[in-house]
């Protein structure tokens, strides 16, 4: 019975339950990877709703992306429930007023939805495969079709128009999905860390600027091993909506913490002891400084106009540096907010165990295995356009 | 816009099309209609254990007197065996703080029996002592504060619950189905009060219910019961001759954290303004 | 409308509908009865058994301590308090075997349940009785280093009654107790001996013997609470004060062990079941309590004869009738060798 429970040392006054910190590193990563869902489908939005052309040689990558870490999002929860085989409970009899509830719900409906789309932004190479493939792999794409083969004028303006439709609808869905992950922390009065009407606004914001950079570090990686050019077109207006996001998201954190400094409520000086204690290298060096570094290079390379290899490692630079700042940001906010002690009067300091249910090394394996699946994934539905098939038109093309 | 090329349909398409879109609203219809099917049956009062007990005609309420409690920790002792508690430092459905205000110093020093000192003063984790750490230092006042669930009429841990597993009776007070709860600790987290804990063994959260088992068998919570001083005391708060109703009554009481919008229950004499 | 979007709108309805099965088939028939919540658990909840049972149960059996208590200073502190929780006393409950969590927790409570007999007073008493600094003023409080000398707290106080006067010892005892005492102590050397050494078997020595116990067999014979045809006619006669002097007097006489010639097999049982003795009789048959007797080297056939006119009713003591109640003629023969066999001090 030991090894269940790890008791955090503490400073100050804390209740004497609060000495096990209920929010492990687990809790960490699941807005990190709902995060990674909603960035990635900004992207794959601004070319299907928005219809910025530039982005379409990673649209439907981008979708495949978000599907991959979006199947692999409710497992964090799964290991951290006492009783994951009651999880369907928050289906069955969802409590209306549970900001957790609502992840059933969110989570099922984005699911479906970006399914769908990726099933009708692929539907004519899946009908294609149908008929090319042999054995089981035949059978799986004829499944993929619901048995009808018929590609026309009519077909594809009705495939274009669904997948408009759910494009807008997931705009809703994906964004919905990481504000109510904001919501979930920064509608609890209880912890000063968390209660922030700003908080669903800042995972949001957030959310979409470590989406843009995992796909740009995807995009470069796979392009590397394809062993094809990268679009530059494509890469500088991946680095523009980094650029401008992270900007925005920078300001919105610092306007929180601004908040909650000068409004000096009780127990203001626990709060920065905490930042000056327990997380201080998370939120002066890995966030802020993070931030601030991938900031100015993406400056300098928008800027100064840089091209070809220059522009491809600098805007891979500051995306490893977003995620590893965003990576930060969540760390700040689940264990930040649980080591400042509800009695505003103390601090914990939490250290996740390695070889635990809720420990690092099952973080290492939930965050590995949306890699796998979207390897996966880009294996059955092969994402990138080749065969000269996007000049002919043959993707279903949004024009407005 | 080429998304409206469908505007000329064959009969039969139109009528497929008719088909499908009810069928979407009848599923919708028929989910929101599973999701409410529930309510409104008559509420009918649960046989409690074969008990004539009548949950609509109680309204439970908590009394602490501050100034009575000698931190002898018996409370906490007979918690842990009645509720069938986790036995070590970090889990409690009821604890005592001690505050301590040295001379000149203008923040109290705070402690409960949680505290390293006090565990080595006991002997083990298991059982609870408070040590006399402070009986050679120059001290303006000390007080010991009981803590225990202030069973909420606006509890935030019920409002965050996923699944309804844990809920306000109309007798008011929280309780948790220890059988349905799925261990997501959410509620841990949105309790003020850090009363909630969590049962690692058993994968539930857990927390002070007042003993219902006690109370609707006409018993004292456990707490009271072996209080010595009464410094803890429990009544009906719907008849004005209970102990908690004359306490309320006679006394000023106040309640932890009340801006939080809790309404707590549980009221307390003899605070003073560092108790969190 | 294209043959695959109708068959997606068709799958889709079949997932709604597979929904509200699943809902109907799966959630709790009990469920929303009350509220949001499973509505069988309320009763789940309140089935519980209550592990601290009150003061009245304890009654039935313990009446006279009972008393004792409900007239002493400790009538707010309840018998669990102190003692711990009595679920399981006098008889255990089987476990039950839901392996539920609710039941599992539920039965995990009886774990921890131990009804005890506090082996160390002073750690005890000072959980409430240490002076420290929160406790209210009212509260009596101690500073342990200087009040206790050392000595547990029973062997002053009666925790049932903790205030000194009604723990039914002498106040202290004079020089000149001691010498009057002598004096009239006459009257018992026939029997108890001189030097308050028995040379009878069934008679037993005073020598040594607890001051508070001597004090209280007298009054006991006087009152007629505890009969003997010889002791019955003398202490009729005698006062408090010579009462408090005889007792003063055979305290300090020097004791000698009676001894045992029963064989080690026998004194070794006698030690395995004197284990339930030795929270009031000492752990090597001296009482650390005035008001109880040491054991240690009293007469073999008069320790025999004391249990069983405890069995009879003969002897009364509410705690003393509940130990003897399920000793039978070997075990007492035992007990009596084994505390005979003790040396005194």
């Amino acid at each position: 019975m030991e090894a269940l429970v790890h008791a955090a040392p503490y400073t100050g006054y804390v209740y004497p339950n609060e000495t096990i910190i209920p929010w492990g590193i687990l809790i960490v990563i699941y807005p990190y990877i709902t995060g990674l869902v909603a960035g990635s489908f900004t992207v794959a939005t601004f070319y299907h709703v928005f219809g910025v052309p530039r982005f379409k040689p990673v649209a439907r990558f981008a979708l495949l992306t978000s599907l991959a870490f979006m199947l692999i999002v409710p497992l964090p929860l799964l290991l951290h429930l006492g009783h994951p085989e009651r999880a369907l409970n928050v289906i069955l009899t969802p409590h209306l007023t549970s900001a957790f509830a609502a992840f059933g719900f969110f989570a099922a409906f984005y699911v479906i939805l970006v399914t769908l789309e990726i099933w009708f932004a692929f539907r004519e190479d899946i009908v294609a495969m149908a008929q090319n493939q042999k054995g089981l792999l035949r059978r799986f794409y004829r499944a993929l079709t619901l048995g009808s083969d018929e590609i026309s004028e009519t077909t594809r303006a009705y495939d274009a128009k669904w997948l408009k439709a759910l494009a807008i609808i997931g705009i809703a869905g994906a964004h919905g999905l990481h504000g109510y992950v904001g919501f979930v922390f920064g509608s609890l009065k209880s912890r000063e860390w968390w209660g922030s009407d700003l908080m669903p606004a800042i995972f949001l914001v957030s959310a979409i600027i470590s989406g843009i950079a995992i796909l740009i570090l995807l995009y470069v990686v796979t392009s590397r091993f394809r062993k094809t050019v990268i679009d530059r077109d494509c890469m500088k207006g991946l680095a523009y909506l980094l650029w401008g996001f992270l900007i925005f998201a920078v300001v919105l954190e610092f306007l929180e913490f601004a908040n909650i400094v000068y409004k000096g409520r009780e127990g203001i000086e626990t709060v920065m002891a905490l930042i000056a204690g327990p997380i201080w290298f998370g939120v002066w060096v890995l966030q802020l400084g993070g931030s601030v570094a991938a900031f100015f290079i993406l400056t300098y390379v928008i800027w100064r106009g840089t091209q070809d290899k220059q522009l491809i490692i600098g805007v891979t630079v500051s995306a490893v540096l977003v995620l590893v700042a965003v990576f930060a940001m969540r760390w700040n906010v689940v264990i930040g907010g649980q080591e400042l002690s509800k009695t505003m009067q103390g601090l914990l300091s939490y250290t996740p165990p390695i070889f635990d249910r809720e420990g690092i090394s099952a973080v290492v394996i939930v965050f590995t295995l949306p890699f796998f699946v979207l390897w996966g994934l880009t294996r059955l539905l092969p994402p990138w356009l080749s065969h000269g098939r996007q000049a002919q038109g043959q993707i279903p093309s949004i024009t407005s | 816009m080429k998304w409206k090329i469908s505007k000329h349909q064959p009969g039969r398409r139109r009528f497929m099309r008719l088909l499908g879109r009810a069928m979407v609203f009848a599923g919708a219809a028929l989910f929101s209609v599973g999701l409410m099917g529930r309510r409104g049956l008559a509420a009918a009062i649960p046989a409690l254990a074969g008990t004539n007990y009548d949950w609509t005609k109680h309204r439970w309420g908590f009394g602490v007197d501050a100034t009575r409690c000698i931190g002898c920790l018996r409370c906490v002792e007979a918690c842990k065996t009645e509720n069938g508690v986790v036995r070590d430092a970090h889990h409690f459905r009821t604890w005592v703080e001690r505050y301590v205000y040295l001379k000149g110093e203008r923040k109290p020093q705070v402690d409960s029996q949680s505290d390293p000192g006090n565990i080595a003063a006991s002997g083990s984790e298991t059982e609870f002592r408070f040590d006399n750490r402070y009986q050679d230092a120059k001290i303006d006042k000390a007080f010991f504060v009981p803590k225990l669930c202030n069973q909420c009429e606006h509890p935030p841990c019920v409002q965050v619950c996923p699944v309804g597993a844990t809920f306000r009776t109309p007798d008011g007070v929280v309780l948790i189905d220890h059988d349905y709860c799925i261990g997501c600790q959410y509620c841990v987290q949105a309790c003020p009060y850090g009363v909630r804990l969590f049962n690692h063994a058993h994968g539930v959260t857990d927390k002070c219910t007042w003993c219902y088992h006690r109370i609707t068998r006409g018993l004292q919570p456990a707490c009271v019961e072996v209080c010595p001083t009464n410094a803890r005391l429990f009544g009906d708060q719907n008849d004005p001759e209970s102990v908690i109703s004359k306490f309320i009554r006679e006394n000023r009481t106040r309640v932890l954290k009340p801006e939080m919008g809790t309404s707590p229950n549980v009221f307390y004499i003899g605070l003073d303004k560092e108790v969190m | 409308m294209p043959k695959h979007i109708v068959r997606l709108i068709f799958l889709i309805g079949i997932l709604g509908v597979a929904i509200i099965a699943a809902r109907v088939i799966f959630v709790d028939k009990s469920f929303g009865i009350y509220g949001h919540y499973r509505g069988d658990a309320v009763a789940e909840i309140a089935s519980d058994t209550p592990i601290y049972q009150g003061a009245a149960s304890c009654q039935s059996c313990h009446e006279e301590r009972h008393s004792m208590w409900l007239k002493g200073a400790h009538k707010v502190v309840t018998c669990e308090t102190c003692h711990g929780a009595s679920a399981k006393h006098p008889t255990t409950k089987p476990a039950p075997v839901d392996p539920r969590p609710h039941a599992r927790i539920a039965a995990e409570r009886l774990d921890h349940v131990k009804l005890l007999i506090p082996p160390d007073s002073v750690k005890l008493c000072t959980l409430c009785h240490e002076k420290m600094p929160g406790r209210p003023a009212l509260q009596r409080q101690i500073e342990v280093s200087s009040h206790t000398g050392g000595q547990q707290c029973i062997v002053c106080h009666n925790p049932h009654s903790p205030k000194l006067a009604a723990a039914g010892v002498p106040k202290a005892a004079k020089p000149s107790d001691v010498s009057a005492g002598r004096k009239k102590s006459a009257a018992c050397a026939g029997c108890h001996g001189a030097e308050g050494l028995s040379p009878n078997p069934a008679w037993p020595s005073l020598a040594g013997q607890q001051r508070g116990y001597l004090d209280s067999a007298l009054q006991a014979y006087k009152a007629g609470k505890r009969r003997d045809p010889m002791m019955t006619n003398l202490a009729k006669d005698l006062s408090e004060a010579d009462m408090t002097e005889l007792a003063a007097f055979y305290a300090g006489l020097r004791c000698q062990s009676a001894g045992t010639s029963a064989a080690a097999s026998v004194v070794s049982a006698g030690k395995a079941k004197a284990a339930a003795c030795v929270a009031c009789h000492g752990a090597e048959g001296v009482s650390s309590n005035p008001a109880w007797p040491s054991l240690a080297g009293l007469q073999e056939t008069y320790l025999v004869n004391a249990l069983k006119a405890y069995q009879t009713g003969a002897r009364q003591d509410p705690m003393m009738a509940g130990l003897v109640k399920g000793l039978n003629d070997a075990e007492i023969g035992q007990l009596a060798a084994y505390y005979a066999g003790l040396k005194c001090k």
